[in-house]
């Protein structure tokens, strides 16, 4: 196990490299010049001076052929220097750190949410095959693979929030509620919308997934075996099936991880909530490179990882995978 | 994966018992004709790419027609269809031109995307090596990249636009496609005919397009269809956001950008114009959710491996 673990985290680090160089060079591919800009940014550095910035681009190595700037800006963010962000006039880092909690809320809930949603229905679907129920939620989980994501939230702020009024359609929460209970709920109703529609475009991916895997675990012959002695439904299901059904859904459910902060891009822009996704469009929009960057940079590295988490519990899960002897 | 020819059947059918199925391309329009939702799915997209060339020319008003007298209109009034929006342009006549920018994004950067994946898929898989081995590890790179951020920022390099957005879409799609098309060629390589065709001095390359190209080809329109879906997605979030096609040429998700707006700067509820936010929306949902019917009753149709399941 932990040879393997080491194995796979050098394999990780190439991968690294050649992503974060193509990053990188997308970022040299930028009008003007971003790099220079993301230090000039500090309100501390005077940039009028055209001797500070020749001073500045001998101190940054700016001036050195890209592939020596490249490990240049790597160190840098190494050791937590990310840079200034054009238009907030902050460090990049301490943007991110405010920002992330959000994100982590959101996504958190909404992850919570589709594995709730998800569970129950693709074991449904898989026990009772070809039932009406099982049609029914294959056509729903066509139809929301199908959806677009905007349009799904701004739908559901129109019929929750402007028709119905349950729920607010922007922000994290009021301003002015005082007690911490009223805060909870606040901030409960504020996250509502949103999570949900997060949670909801992952289900349909989900429950399709979920039958599947069930489907060709109840075929195998010692499911049979288990009904034929007597085993309840009950317990032939969920302890002999869906135990070993379990091992290529967890791998999906870890790999979909990065999923969730490209959805919240987009659900966190239509809901006001600012967290990460809103900070990078925010920064697109207002043609901040380095910020842009470094927040792809950001969620580049918890995709890396969240592949990683899945290679991991693939094999944790799956007593038949034998490491080191055979080819896992 | 090898496909009997018409005489190989006939020859059958004459000396067995076997009742006559017919060719691969007939039995493959059977099964999918019998997929009741891929042919749902066909209808309506034949309906609405109808719709879309056709209809432009049919409607009497201009898609970027303004008049001043009828501001926000909702459906069903006279002249006005499906309404009208906030500089009194018909609903329905830029739905309809929307719709052929939507659908030619749509299609262009699959096709581009489902090309390259192709070719990718085909030398990787039958040169082998290091060809192979590189090739796979950059796709290996390239699909753990998440997509939707890298798009946003690719649009802010390249900027956005028609032209633009077609690239950006190609070039972030066709990872799946090589993937899925390698494994194919690493099976059908092994086959006795490839074999058959080296041993009489057929050429790599020609043995590559004539011989293994038509056993991928299946495949390859399934994962166009998966292409198709994804990009008209990833078209209207973009545009929706700003960043794909830019007005005044309307698109189904640029339509969309000043929902929020409308939303929050109507005070009272049944003034929300809902329908500027509810038809081009629902537009996109549908020619979706046709494509994916239709690439599940190809994909049950065009594969002999999958057994269908209904």
């Amino acid at each position: 196990m932990i040879s393997y673990f080491f194995r796979r985290v050098g394999e990780l680090i190439p991968v690294f490299f050649l992503i974060s160089m193509i990053i990188f060079f997308i970022l040299n591919a930028m009008p003007g010049d971003p790099l220079l800009y993301s230090r000039v940014e500090n309100p501390r550095v005077i940039v009028q001076d055209p001797e500070r910035i020749a001073k500045l681009r001998e101190y940054y190595h700016l001036d050195d052929p890209l592939i020596v700037r490249y490990f240049f800006w790597l160190k840098s963010l190494f050791k937590g220097d990310l840079g200034y962000s054009s238009m907030y006039k902050l460090p990049v880092l301490k943007l991110i750190k405010s920002r992330l909690p959000n994100t982590l809320m959101l996504t958190v809930t909404a992850w919570l949410i589709g594995l709730i949603v998800a569970f129950p229905i693709g074991i449904y679907s898989a026990v009772k095959k070809y039932s009406f129920l099982d049609y029914f939620f294959t056509v729903l989980a066509f139809i929301g693979i199908s959806l677009p994501t905007f349009w799904f939230a701004l739908m559901a702020i129109i019929v929750f929030s402007v028709f119905l009024g349950w729920f607010p359609a922007a922000g994290v929460q009021t301003y002015g509620i005082s007690g911490s209970w009223n805060i909870f709920v606040d901030k409960l109703k504020h996250l509502a919308l949103p999570s949900l529609v997060l949670g909801l475009v992952q289900v349909a991916y989900w429950v399709r997934y979920i039958r599947t895997s069930l489907l060709e675990v109840l075929d195998q012959d010692y499911i049979r075996t288990a009904y034929s002695k007597g085993a309840p439904d009950k317990r032939v299901i969920l302890r002999h099936a869906l135990r070993n059904a379990m091992i290529p859904i967890i791998t999906i459910i870890a790999l979909d991880i990065p999923y969730f902060f490209g959805g919240a891009l987009i659900v966190e822009t239509i809901f006001s909530w600012p967290g990460m996704g809103r900070l990078m469009y925010e920064a697109v929009l207002a043609s901040d490179y380095n910020l842009a960057i470094n927040c792809l940079m950001f969620i580049t590295i918890v995709t890396l990882l969240s592949n990683l988490l899945a290679d991991f519990l693939y094999v944790l899960v799956d007593p038949r995978i034998r490491l080191g002897s055979k080819a896992v | 994966m090898i496909f009997a020819t018409k005489k190989q059947i006939d020859h059958i059918e004459e000396n067995t018992d076997i009742v006559p199925i017919g060719s691969y391309w007939q039995l493959v329009r059977r099964k999918f004709l019998s997929h009741k939702l891929a042919f749902f799915g066909l209808i309506v997209l034949t309906v609405i790419v109808l719709l879309v060339v056709v209809g432009p020319f049919l409607v009497r008003v201009a898609y970027d027609e303004m008049d001043f007298t009828a501001l926000l209109v909702p459906p069903l009034s006279s002249g006005h269809i499906l309404g009208t929006d906030e500089l009194g342009r018909d609903v329905f006549a830029r739905l309809l031109y929307g719709g052929r920018i939507s659908l030619l994004v749509g299609v262009c950067s699959s096709l581009i995307s489902t090309g390259i994946g192709l070719l990718v898929g085909l030398f990787s898989g039958y040169f082998g090596g290091i060809v192979d081995r590189l090739l796979m590890r950059f796709v290996d790179v390239m699909l753990s990249i998440p997509s939707f951020p890298v798009l946003l920022i690719l649009t802010l390099v390249f900027g956005p636009g028609l032209f633009n957005t077609i690239s950006v879409l190609a070039i972030f799609g066709w990872m799946g496609v090589a993937r899925l098309v390698r494994s194919v060629v690493l099976s059908v390589r092994e086959n006795d005919f490839i074999m058959a065709a080296r041993v009489t001095g057929t050429k790599k390359i020609q043995i590559l397009f004539r011989h293994i190209m038509p056993n991928v080809i299946p495949i390859t329109i399934v994962s166009a269809t998966l292409n198709l879906s994804y990009a008209i997605l990833a078209e209207s979030s973009l545009s929706y956001l700003g960043l794909g096609i830019q007005p005044p040429t309307p698109s189904w998700g640029n339509m969309l950008q000043k929902a929020m707006t409308y939303i929050l700067s109507k005070g009272h509820a049944s003034q929300t114009p809902w329908w500027l936010i509810f038809f081009p929306g629902f537009m996109i949902f549908l020619v979706v959710l046709s494509v994916n019917f239709l690439g599940d009753g190809l994909r049950d149709a065009l594969d002999p491996r999958f057994v269908s399941e209904s």
